[in-house]
This record gives C-alpha cells, structure tokens and sequence, in this order.
C-alpha cells in the first residue's frame, strides 16, 4: 500500500476498552480520607510486636489503638514497589503485577465445596484441593492456584499447611496461601524453598504470595498483622485484605466503604514498610455490599463490581499492586444467576485493570468452591481477555488493499488476508455456536453439563508436570516436622 | 383516655425512637399497666417488625432502628415493675469464641433476641470456655449461643460444651451455636442443642428450644 506525502500527527490510539471508575481526583479524595481516619480515628491493633513497630515508626500508640501520621503513611505508599513479578514454579517470570496487567485466579478457604462427581454439598477433603489444582493447571486463563477450600480432613491447624502441599504436587503456576499463624506460615516457605531451589532463589523469583485477612473497620487481629511483619521479614510480598462490606463493617455509602478499605489495607502496608522497606505488597481484596435480607456478604452485587474497581482505581493512584474479586456468584447450582454474576464480575474487574483477580470459583457467597464455575469462569475470561485486547486500527488491519482487490460483491473467505488473521477471533472451547442439528446430534447439551463434563475430564485425564523425587520428599519431611509439633501443642 | 398502645406499637414498626419514648411516657403518666405497655405496644409492635422481616418487606437496619426503639420504651416502663412481672422470653449469654474477633454477626443475633423480648448477656470477642462459664454461673441464663466466623476458632465451642459437662452445668443449660463456617453436622459432632444460620432463625430456635 502507498500513500503519498502521509503524514500522521498527534494520532491517539485506544488500545483497550477503557474504564476508570474514579478519575485522579476522586482517587486522592478517597486516599486523603483513609489517610485522616488513620490518623484521626486510628486502628485496633492486637499485637504486641506490631505496636512495638509502629510506636518505633513514629505512630501515636494508646493502648491497642494506634493512630498514624499521615507523612508515614505516604512514605510507605512511596517505600513500597510499583511492580512485583511472580514466578511459576519453574522460575519462570509469569505474573507481572505492574501497571494495569489482569490475571485470574481461585479463591481461599471456603467452608464448602462441591464434589465434581456427585454434585454433593460438603467439607473439602485435602483429595479436593489434589483435584482443584489440577484443574487450575489445566485450565489456560487461571493464572495462579488458591486452595478452594479449607481442607477438614486433616490435623484441623494444619489445613494450610496440607493445602498447600496438595497444590505444590499438582501444579506449577504461581500460588496465593493463606496460613493459621506465624508456625504454618514458616511451613509454608520452607516447602516453597525446597521447590524454589532455596530461600534465596524463593525471594528473588517467588511463586508465592502470602495472604492475610484483617477484621475491619480498623481492627487487626494479632495473627493478621503478624503475618504482615513476617511476610517483610522473609521477603517474601503478601496480599494484605480487609475484607469490607457496604452497610455492615463500613458505612452504606460505596465511598466511605473505599475509606475504610484503603485505611485498613495500609495499616498492613505500613507495619510491612517499617519492617523492611520496600517489601512487596499487594492490596485490596473483597469489597461488596451485605445483603439487607439475608445479611450475606454478596458476591454477585452489582457494588461488588462498582467496589473493586472503584479501590482498584485507588490502588493504581497510589502505585500498589492490587488484589481484586471476580468469577464469583451467589447462586447455590450452575444455573443463569451463575452465568450472569460472573460474567459481569470477571469483566468489569478485567476492564479496571486489576493485577490479580481472585474468587474464580466461588459460589453460595463465598461459602462453597466450585469446579465447575471455575472452569465455566476460565471460558469466561477468553471472551474477556478478547473484549481487552480491543480493536486494533492500522494499515494491515484496515486492508483497505483488500477491500479494493476483492471488490463489490465478491467475498473474502478464501483470501490470504482472512488466512493471515481470522485466528485472531476468540474461539469458544465451552459457549455452543453449533447448528441446531450438530448441537442436537451431540446430546443437547446445556452449558452446565458441557463445563461438567470438561472439568471432570480434566480431573481423569489432566497430569500436571512432576516434581523431582527429592523436592517432593522435602516437602512431605515439613509437613512431618508440622505435624509433630502440632501433636506436642495439644 | 387514650393507651397509646396502638400509637406505640406503630412507632415501633417505623423505628422513631424519640415518638417512643415521648409516647411511653405519656401512657405511664396517663396511669397504664407498665406489663400491659410492653405487652400490647413495644412487643406488639416488634413482633409486627419480625413478621415483615421474614416476608421481605423489612431490611435488617429498618429492624434494628426498630428494636433500639423498643429497648428505649422497655428501659422507661422496667423501673416500675417488680422484676419476676417483667416479660422476657427467656435469657441468652452470647459471645463469639476465642481467639476470634469477629462480632458483627453475634451483635445482630444478640439485637434480634432482645427485639423477641430475650434478655441477651452479651461476654464479647474472644470469649474462651472459662469466661461463658463464669457467665452461666453469674447469670443462670437458658441458653448460651456460641458464635465463630474462622474453621479455626469454631473448635473452641467444643471445648466450652466440655467445660461445661465437667462442671456439672451442661444440663442446667442450653447451648446454641452459629456462624460462617458452622453446621448442623458440627452442632451435633460437639454435642451442642441447636445451630441457626442467620440472626433470625436465631430467634425461631430459642423459642423452639424453650417452648
């Protein structure tokens, strides 16, 4: 193609749909208002170590309260890196928590989960958390492991500990564990070490982040922030969250309810930064409203959605990585509730540019884990990254060359050019776009036996790459070490 | 000469706790039976306010306003009845169990009974096995009603019911349990008498347990 004297100047390109929920001024308003409760109001912390720190940080400490001044805060927001990259567990650098990049994932701990096989409604055994790993390292758009449930079939202290060791042998991607405590959390590391090749190599590239949950409003429980101040210490970044709901633990406006999840997200930041400058440190978490019915937490409002990208747009302001909801629902079974509420969250929290998207998987509230609905989230998310991607405008795919050589009438599913590009639509691996007939002839099947029918599948057939021998022995030798001193507790 | 009882009870229902009082006091002063006050206005009207609850035409906060209502009309008309003439439904000694902070929940359950007409014995967060047994000796309540939101702190309701037999209490007392993570299979793995899932089938149970 030529054009003659083409000249192009101050051309703008959007090359992603763009949604911003808060503009930059309405981000500082919602940090400013974090940073005067922190210091006007202040936090309950329950931790003799971490009142220790701050009061050493230079914060007004009474008691269990501790109030921050602002400057310290701000120093921590500056003290604390833009980006972190998190390595599968090969070493491999896979997650850019940088800038707007989106990737997906499960969520921790629920109390229920549902058996793939039976459609039973139970307690997770650690067998589920072997097959929820599986199917997160088979599936291509869920970018790290959580546990998919608290496991109760083993020593009841060291669910973690086992979940994590359930998820190190069926999977390689990058993994986001909780833990009960200090004791669990140090479990944690060394068995991530031995896969890592040592702590060093484990800080240097990690596969982990640590996750920890505060109680708001403004109130840290001892193992909460604990968990901050070691999580610094090892270098090791963590994902610090309250867990903030319209109405219930926050006022029922949606921007209080960023103000008290800020503040509570910053009370971990700033213990972190005054531990070790310049640890890694990822914020947000749930944030919805409580049902005035029912009093769940929802996971399918339309404000969990408003919520997390409003706080992401926050996060983004003050350069913290975030950790951000999506994938999720409050239906109790695969029906057209689940489709919608998921859906909806996994795009608007694509479209806010949250780093990591978690809750894929999540159904009933929160309480019970789905296969299922992670499966049916990860076709979800291909359609979303495809909406991301955005459309792209320059010479090659305006083809207007094309246009001209094929000409009035004529059609293009034999040209080089539809060749050359047609694979750059999104192709559905679970959505049904067959003729009625071929749809009929395979069963007519709904989207909900199709995605069982695929995870089960996965579960028989998938086999995640081994680890050596020797890392796997590493690994079951800490968790003997755990349970031994468990056993010496009791 | 007007009752009131009728202009209390919608008071209530609407939550204008300033009316309330204004209205109590009047029907005090007018020389009503304080019994018949809380029988036929507070209580009349809050058992109004938990039917439409339960329908769906009342939200939780509507419901609270509602009880902080009638709690303000009950502490007014109390001081003139001998306390054994006091209507009360039964009492609960309520706390969420060690090691755990988490109080919204047993807050809203402890609410909702005092709106049913319990007398609630609230021992807070992080409230281990010898503090609900202290409370049970003090107070000598019906029920103790034991709240978890963590996997991990619910095992202490275990511990508690075993306190409890140790002591030769566990017959003296009911014992009921809730929260996020609970179950009727973990109810009855510990031995406890009741589970509720939320703040309002809270109230169906004790009444349930008590009749």
């Amino acid at each position: 193609m030529s054009r003659s004297q083409y000249v192009r100047a101050n051309y703008q390109v959007n090359a992603t749909p763009q949604l911003k929920m808060l503009s930059d001024d309405q981000c500082e308003n919602v940090l400013n208002g974090a940073l005067e409760v922190l210091e006007r109001t202040g936090a309950e912390i329950h931790s003799e170590k971490a009142l220790e720190i701050f009061r050493k940080g230079g914060c007004w400490v009474d008691g269990n309260m501790v109030r921050f001044p602002s400057h310290l805060v701000e120093w921590a927001i500056r003290s604390a890196p833009s980006r972190i990259v998190i390595s599968n567990q090969k070493g491999e650098r896979t997650m850019f928590l940088e800038g707007q990049n989106v990737y997906y994932g499960p969520g921790p701990t629920n109390t229920y989960t549902i058996d793939p096989f039976t459609g039973e409604r139970r307690r997770a055994k650690k067998s589920d958390t072997v097959r929820a790993a599986k199917v997160i390292d088979a599936l291509p758009n869920i970018s790290f492991a959580m546990d998919c449930g608290t496991v109760m079939d083993v020593t009841p202290t060291l669910s973690d500990v086992h979940a994590f060791q359930a998820m190190l042998e069926n999977t390689n991607k990058p993994i986001i564990h909780w833990g009960f405590g200090i004791d669990q959390y140090q479990d944690i590391i060394d068995m991530a070490a031995a896969v890592a090749g040592g702590l060093e190599a484990l800080q240097r590239d990690p596969f982990i982040l640590l996750y920890s949950e505060s109680s708001p409003p403004l109130r840290h429980s001892g193992e909460a922030i604990d968990k901050a101040i070691f999580a610094a210490k090892n270098n090791i970044p963590i994902v610090y969250t309250p867990c903030t709901f319209s109405g219930g633990v926050a006022p029922a406006t949606m921007a209080a309810t960023l103000v008290i999840a800020v503040a509570d997200s910053l009370v971990g930041l700033v213990a972190g930064q005054l531990v070790r400058k310049g640890s890694g440190f990822v914020m947000g978490g749930l944030i919805s409203t409580m049902d005035m019915s029912s009093t769940i937490l929802s996971y399918g409002a339309a404000e969990l959605s408003l919520l997390s990208a409003g706080l992401t747009a926050v996060a983004r302001y003050m350069k913290i990585p975030m950790f951000s909801t999506g994938g999720c629902s409050d239906s109790k079974v695969i029906d057209t509730q689940m489709g919608i509420e998921a859906a909806f969250s996994i795009l608007i929290a694509g479209l806010s540019g949250a780093n990591l998207i978690h809750d894929c998987g999540y159904m009933e509230y929160g309480a019970t884990s789905s296969l299922d609905l992670m499966t049916m989230d990860d076709e979800i998310i291909g359609m979303v990254k495809k909406i991301l991607g955005g459309v792209l405008v320059d010479d090659e795919h305006l083809a207007l060359d094309i246009i001209d050589k094929v000409g009035p009438g004529g059609h293009y599913l034999a040209d080089d050019h539809t060749m050359a590009h047609f694979r750059e639509f999104w192709a559905p691996t679970l959505i049904n776009r067959l003729r009625f007939d071929g749809w009929k002839a395979e069963g007519s099947k709904t989207m909900a036996q199709r995605v069982k029918e695929k995870t089960q599948d996965i579960i028989n057939n998938h086999k995640p790459e081994q680890k050596p021998e020797s890392v796997l022995k590493e690994i079951q030798a800490i968790v003997d070490r755990a349970e031994a001193r468990e056993a010496n507790k009791r | 000469m007007s009752n009131y009882y009728e202009e209390i009870s919608q008071n209530v229902i609407t939550g204008q706790l300033d009316r309330v009082k204004q209205l109590t006091q009047q029907a005090i002063d007018a020389g009503n039976d304080p019994v018949e006050i809380i029988n036929q206005g507070l209580i009349l009207g809050m058992s109004v306010v938990g039917a439409r609850f339960k329908s769906g035409q009342m939200f939780v906060p509507e419901v609270l306003m509602s009880a902080r209502s009638m709690t303000a009309g009950m502490d007014m008309v109390k001081p003139l009845i001998l306390s054994e003439d006091i209507p009360s439904a039964g009492k609960v000694v309520i706390g969420t169990v060690k090691g755990d902070l988490h109080d919204i929940g047993k807050n809203l359950v402890s609410m909702m009974l005092e709106s049913a007409g319990y007398t609630t014995i609230n021992v807070g967060v992080d409230a281990g096995p010898e503090k609900f047994l202290q409370a049970v000796k003090e107070h000598k309540p019906n029920i103790i009603a034991m709240s978890a939101l963590l996997t991990t702190t619910m095992l202490s309701m275990k511990d508690t019911i075993e306190l409890l037999k140790e002591e030769g209490l566990r017959d003296k007392v009911l014992v009921i349990i809730g929260g996020a993570p609970i179950s009727q299979d973990f109810a009855d793995e510990i031995g406890a008498d009741g589970f509720a899932p939320d703040a309002g089938s809270a109230t169906d149970l004790c009444k349930k347990l008590l009749a």
